[in-house]
């Protein structure tokens, strides 16, 4: 009840609010302090906008939020419009994707204009995952995991930089774009490697870096297993090592038994997840697929 | 002779046991039928059935617990990951506030100067605020993590190479039972009573082996507890100045706001 009452009134705000913005316009609004008239029509949407969120009619708030952001834009507010413009998004995100990228994109181009370049990297991000849950266009939101993790390098950000790049890699290797994958898995892991607290993670990487190398071509993976080996002595010790060391073994041999029993005597100690679960289908395919052809 | 309810330890003693019992038990060339025991010989069965299936368990519960241990590794190092990152976040925070702080004493002396003449002079005896340090104008450092913890790291490497070159001999005792019950084997040629040593053997191995492993990876984690705690404690101390600065922060703009309006 309160909220439908609140609806009304919100919806009551905004004609109010484009009243204002119209008579302002005008020839005589003008003269007379026309700005302080749209700042206050500014105001109104954004009250709207809150109304509408509170009963929960989120197109009608992106709307409102849109047009305030518009105004403030007009009064060279670049902060309040950025600001109103990610208000928007944040409301369409609930009920038209598409319109709250539109909106997202608005608020970046403000940020990157002010030299912002964090926040336009948080909302890349933001766009990104919008692309990986309710678009699925993953190609998409591989570009803007990509222009996030960029932003993040310029502001000397590396942990979060990383986290966009490894996005951009798993997502590369299941589009089967190894070599990209295999670049970024190899930079993250060689620079993790040595900083004490983040090396735990560094065997993880060179893990599915030699996980794509095997995909494209064992040769390519034993050298890549021996390269890393070298580089970083840990990684020897790990369960991940001697998995690839039998993986490569069943391979030559072209034995698929042994080739599923190792990855089952590794998962039964660490479950191994999707993304690994679909490597390691693709290479097992490959040895399948060349007993085929040798019969 | 032979079958005394020994105590339930699968280790070591029970193998010279086991070995000696089916010399003296069993003929040598014939398959003991199960209806041929005497009752002592079911006993000492199933004693024996009774020691594989505790060896076993504990195998079982040695898998589980390193699956555990790498687990907890691998929620340490994401939970390190985060912390650095939020550590970064920090520092650019603490960043902004500084530029902040330089803006809010321009905008202090713009003020002044609007307020009165007398205070635009004030402002040129003044001089003009510090120019922002250096420092900050060139790159951005990269946030180094704490590195008293490499040094604590490289000397606790040490410490378990040596730990490691230590429990070897640990392990030769335990090898040397079983190079013993080994040499007893070959001696009879009895087929029966051997297997269920031998995969006593095996699964004796094979928990060592866990329990070296668990081994190291609780060694890891140790470390990983260590890192993250200095480096909580670092993030502590800057959120602490972070704090203040912002509260001194808040205070200028308040007070500013005040002039401003009174200016009005």
């Amino acid at each position: 009840m309160d909220n439908s009452g609140k609806e009304k009134e919100a919806i009551q705000l905004m004609a109010e609010a484009d009243k204002k913005v119209k008579s302002s316009g005008s020839f005589l609004g003008g003269m007379f302090g026309g700005n302080h008239k749209v700042e206050e029509a500014c105001e109104m949407y954004a009250r709207a906008a809150n109304m509408f969120k509170m009963a929960k009619n989120w197109s009608a708030a992106g709307n409102a939020f849109c047009q305030a952001a518009r105004i403030h834009m007009q009064l060279q507010n670049k902060h309040d419009s950025a600001t109103s413009y990610v208000d928007a998004g944040n409301a369409f995100k609930k009920a038209d994707p598409q319109e709250a990228i539109k909106c997202l994109n608005a608020a970046i181009d403000i940020y990157t204009d002010m030299g912002r370049f964090t926040i336009a990297a948080k909302h890349h991000i933001t766009i990104a995952e919008v692309y990986e849950s309710e678009l699925v266009d993953i190609e998409k939101a591989i570009a803007h995991y990509e222009q996030a993790a960029d932003y993040y390098k310029g502001e000397e950000s590396n942990s979060s930089a990383n986290k966009c790049l490894l996005k951009v890699a798993s997502y590369s290797a299941q589009l089967e774009q190894y070599p990209k994958a295999i670049e970024i898995y190899e930079q993250v892991g060689t620079n993790t490697m040595d900083n004490p607290l983040l090396k735990y993670s560094a065997k993880e990487y060179f893990f599915k870096a030699s996980l794509c190398h095997f995909i494209v071509d064992e040769l390519n993976a034993k050298l890549a297993v021996g390269k890393y080996e070298e580089m970083f002595p840990a990684f020897s010790d790990s369960r991940e090592c001697k998995l690839l060391k039998k993986l490569l073994e069943a391979h030559e041999e072209q034995n698929a038994e042994a080739f599923t029993e190792a990855v089952k005597e590794f998962d039964s100690i660490s479950r191994l997840d999707q993304w690994h679960t679909t490597m390691l289908l693709r290479i097992k395919k490959t040895i399948q697929g060349d007993e085929g052809d040798l019969k | 002779m032979s079958a005394y309810p020994k105590s339930h330890n699968p280790f070591a003693d029970d193998d010279e046991e086991e070995d000696s019992k089916p010399r003296r038990g069993f003929n040598f060339d014939e398959d003991p039928e199960e209806s041929s025991l005497s009752p002592a010989e079911r006993r000492q069965r199933q004693l024996q059935q009774e020691v594989m299936r505790t060896a076993r368990s504990a195998v079982d519960s040695s898998h589980r617990s390193l699956g555990l241990i790498y687990e907890s590794e691998k929620v340490g190092s994401e939970t390190a990951e985060e912390l650095i990152r939020q550590g970064e976040a920090l520092k650019r925070t603490e960043k902004m506030i500084d530029n902040m702080e330089q803006d809010m004493r321009t905008s202090q002396r713009h003020i002044n100067t609007i307020k009165s003449v007398w205070g635009g002079m004030v402002n040129y005896f003044k001089g003009k605020p510090e120019p922002p340090k250096p420092a900050q104008k060139e790159q951005p450092v990269s946030y180094e993590a704490n590195s008293r913890l490499q040094n604590a790291l490289a000397e606790s490497k040490q410490q378990e190479d040596k730990y490691q070159a230590s429990h070897p001999n640990l392990r030769k005792l335990d090898t040397a039972g079983f190079g013993a019950s080994a040499s007893l084997d070959n001696g009879p040629s009895d087929q029966n009573g051997y297997p269920k040593n031998k995969q006593l053997r095996a699964a004796h191995q094979q928990l060592d082996s866990n329990l070296d492993e668990m081994s190291l990876g609780l060694g890891r984690l140790k470390n990983l507890g260590l890192g993250l705690q200095a480096e909580i404690d670092d993030q502590d101390a800057s959120l602490d100045a972070l704090l203040n600065k912002v509260d001194t922060m808040d205070g200028k703009i308040a007070s500013t706001n005040r002039q401003l309006k009174n200016l009005k």
